[in-house]
């Protein structure tokens, strides 16, 4: 067995005696250099796997055991009942419209923070006096506390004391108050659904316009110039340069918002609590309503997690693209 | 051949785990007895504290009498007492959590939902505390028992309830040449005569308590019932229940406006403040505020305690009650605090300027306390006579509070008032009611 001549009192000049034709000591497979490197790396991935386990993926399976099982409020420990609370679901006209009121939601919604939002930003890309203040003024809405704005929005959708309705009157533009012309915004089914969509556009869209912002800014003014020195028109500058080079934090922006309008509740609960009628009933108002304060918790989990399909595909579209894009 | 069953029963039966039973409850009913005789809390309760939580009332003066009662009684106990106020539509959702938990506050309060059906097997047993309340100040409106027991056992102590009557205007009916109102008839021709004038009634047609126990009241009132007097069978397909609706489409577009699909609980107060409305359907808050906001208007409204219709008299209540989790850390000072608040109901009721209407008996003995000295209020103090709460006439069961929480029956009433047929409306809500019902038998 071949070995390393060594020792402490090796002089000077000492030759080094190397085994011709023998094997390296072997190491143990946990401390290959390729090993080494595995395990470093997943250590330093482990806190947010960590994280993520217990913070999304515990609730998550949970809500799974809920959802398929008899649970209740008063009765947590319960009975597997398979697939029974989804197809019960299913079975109910209101979960439909509430479905369909979700997607109207979310997708409507979404579609004005992007106009809203690019517009904004393009404006607020512009050197003016004042900018930095206006920047700032802008995310008022998004940092307010929920529940104090929409209910400020409450007061403004009031079917009698609308500050809009009265100034819109005042100016001729609406019927007067107890006329079929004075609108009641938040009890006509197709109002009412705009209005808690509106709320939820106020709301959201300037952080639509700070995403897209922090993107533009990020990109070289040199490139821009050489473009319009080239001829490029401003969507064409926008469609062809800005949107890909921004693509990463676009797509980041549009993942996060879209999960937090199909998943908000507050708006709506507060607003109409999903009426008149079912007309802004939306998942997660009947799943609140169903397995809070219903009691009935396999049910109100089994409703909330059909926003799962629902919002699966979006993020692994969001997700993928957003990949290849980067490699 | 000798019966060894009849030898047995000669013989003398008191076992030791009987008498120790027996003693032990004479013990404990006889220690509560002199509590509640002497009106004072046993001395376990010093140094002690006591977490409770409450909604936030709708006559803000309340809430500071309880407050500044439960600091005094506090002291005169030597506990300290934290009392937290919550709007009462987040309470299942805190319940829920601190449930889950296994840990919260010591005494909670279920305010219009009621969640004893749901959590009674981890909710301590009242039962000596509102049998001794019954003998002392009783007996209990039958509905109370709907609202706190399960099986017989007393889960939850009821504190009081919300009557929800109707708030007219007498300048308005005498101007179109109508008597003051006694019958859900009468109330629709006033408002027929009057919304052409400026002066239409408004029920609510959405999401909110108020559209839960006013379309309950008329549906009441028609004969309808929602379930058999046991909850077990749906009897809501009726023609009483079609009748209602029917009824409720004439009232709606005779003497409404569209204003109702979108409101809330306190837009009929505002409603009526605001000199509008010819009449509605609402706690004495809305009479309360009228007085502070438009005394003009106040002056011409009166309070009838429930319109009558073909099925009877019945004001849909809104019951409050108390209880507390097995896992209280204070069970005693708990059941100390709901003795005190009970025994101080005069005062209670006096400070809510007369909202919390009680559900024992003998507290009706008049003057009561904030109606009784009112002309115009004076009329409630029979309420307890044709109070009926949700699920009428059966029990307040989880079944009937998902009904409830779902909306379902004033989605009915709201769908017949947009125009939809009533068998569609009757074949939609009856079977959302019958879904919900067979999910609850199964578990």
């Amino acid at each position: 067995m071949g070995h390393l001549a060594s020792g402490g009192g090796r002089s000077p000049g000492a030759s080094l005696s190397v085994p011709v034709g023998g094997r390296a000591k072997a190491l143990p497979w946990w401390r290959t250099p390729s090993v080494r490197r595995y395990l470093f790396g997943y250590t330093l991935l482990a806190p947010a796997v960590l994280y993520v386990g217990v913070l999304v993926g515990a609730p998550f399976l949970f809500s799974l055991y809920l959802a398929l099982s008899d649970a209740s409020v008063g009765a947590p420990v319960a009975r597997f009942v398979g697939l029974e609370n989804f197809t019960s679901a299913l079975e109910t006209g209101v979960f439909w419209t509430a479905v369909r009121n979700t997607l109207v939601f979310t997708v409507g919604a979404a579609v004005m923070k992007g106009f809203l939002g690019t517009t904004l930003a393009f404006l607020l890309v512009q050197p003016f006096k004042g900018r930095r203040v206006v920047r700032g003024l802008v995310v008022i809405p998004f940092t307010i506390p929920i529940a104090i704005s929409v209910l400020g929005w409450k007061w403004m959708f009031d079917s009698q004391f609308s500050v809009l309705n009265w100034a819109l009157s005042g100016l001729g533009l609406i019927g007067e108050y107890g006329t079929p012309d004075w609108p009641v915004w938040l009890g006509q089914p197709m109002l009412a659904l705009a209005s808690v969509m509106f709320v939820n556009v106020w709301r959201s869209f300037p952080f639509s316009a700070i995403v897209l912002l922090a993107g533009m800014t990020s990109v070289s003014p040199e490139i821009i110039d050489a473009a319009k020195v080239d001829g490029a028109t401003f969507m064409q500058r926008f469609r062809k340069i800005i949107v890909p080079m921004i693509a990463p934090i676009l797509f980041v922006g549009a993942a996060f918002d879209t999960v937090f309008t199909l998943s908000d509740l507050s708006i709506v609960y507060l607003l109409t609590n999903g009426g008149p009628d079912g007309a802004t009933e939306i998942l997660p108002t009947l799943a609140y309503n169903t397995g809070i304060r219903g009691g009935a918790l396999g049910r109100g989990a089994a409703i909330s997690l059909f926003l799962f399909p629902l919002l699966l595909p979006a993020m692994v579209l969001l997700l993928r693209t957003l990949r290849r894009r980067q490699y | 051949m000798s019966d060894s069953r009849l030898v047995q029963a000669d013989r003398p039966t008191v076992t030791r785990r009987s008498f120790l039973k027996v003693t032990g409850a004479g013990a404990t009913g006889g220690a509560l007895l002199a509590m509640l005789d002497a009106r004072q809390a046993p001395a376990q309760l010093k140094g002690t504290s006591l977490r409770v939580i409450l909604w936030s009332h709708f006559v803000p003066a309340y809430d500071a009498w309880i407050d500044d009662f439960a600091k005094k009684w506090g002291e005169q106990n030597g506990a300290t007492v934290r009392i937290d106020h919550i709007p009462h539509l987040e309470l299942p959702a805190r319940y829920a959590a601190e449930f889950a938990a296994g840990a919260g506050h010591d005494l909670i309060y279920f305010a219009g939902q009621i969640l004893t059906g749901q959590y009674y097997r981890h909710l301590v047993d009242l039962s000596d505390l509102a049998n001794d309340l019954g003998t002392r100040y009783g007996p209990w409106m039958p509905s109370a028992k709907s609202a706190a027991q399960v099986a017989g056992v007393w889960y939850a102590v009821p504190d009081y309830f919300i009557s929800i009557p109707v708030l007219w205007r007498k300048d308005l009916f005498e101007s179109v040449g109508r008597p003051a109102p006694k019958t859900w008839d009468d109330l629709r021709v006033a408002a027929r005569l009057l919304r052409p004038k400026g002066h239409p009634t408004g029920m609510q047609f959405s999401h909110c308590n108020d559209a839960n126990h006013n379309w309950r009241a008329l549906l009441y009132c028609f004969g309808a019932k929602e379930t058999d007097a046991s909850g077990q069978s749906i009897e809501l397909d009726s023609k009483e229940t079609r009748e209602a609706l029917r009824f409720a489409k004439a009232l709606y577009d005779e003497g409404m406006t569209p204003e109702v699909f979108s409101w809330d609980d306190a837009s009929d107060n505002r409603y009526l403040a605001s000199g509008v409305a010819s009449w509605i359907h609402d706690a004495i808050s809305a009479f309360r505020t009228t007085e502070d906001t438009n005394p003009k208007v106040f002056k011409e409204t009166y309070v009838l305690p429930e319109a009558a219709g073909p099925g009877g008299t019945w004001n849909v209540g809104e019951p409050n009650v108390w209880a507390i989790w097995k896992f209280s850390k204070n069970v005693p000072a708990a059941k100390e605090f709901i003795l005190a608040v009970a025994n101080s109901q005069k005062e209670a009721m006096g400070a809510s300027r007369g909202y919390n209407m009680p559900f024992l008996r003998r507290r009706y003995d008049k003057p009561m306390p904030g109606l009784g000295q009112d002309a115009k209020l004076g009329t409630l103090q029979e309420q307890d006579k044709i109070t009926a709460f949700f699920g009428h006439p059966g029990p307040m069961t989880p079944a009937a509070q998902e009904v409830l929480t779902t909306f379902i029956v004033p989605d009915m009433f709201t769908r017949v008032a947009r125009g939809a047929s009533i068998d569609e409306t009757m074949k939609w809500g009856v079977g959302e009611i019958r879904r919900i019902y067979a999910k609850h038998k199964a578990t």
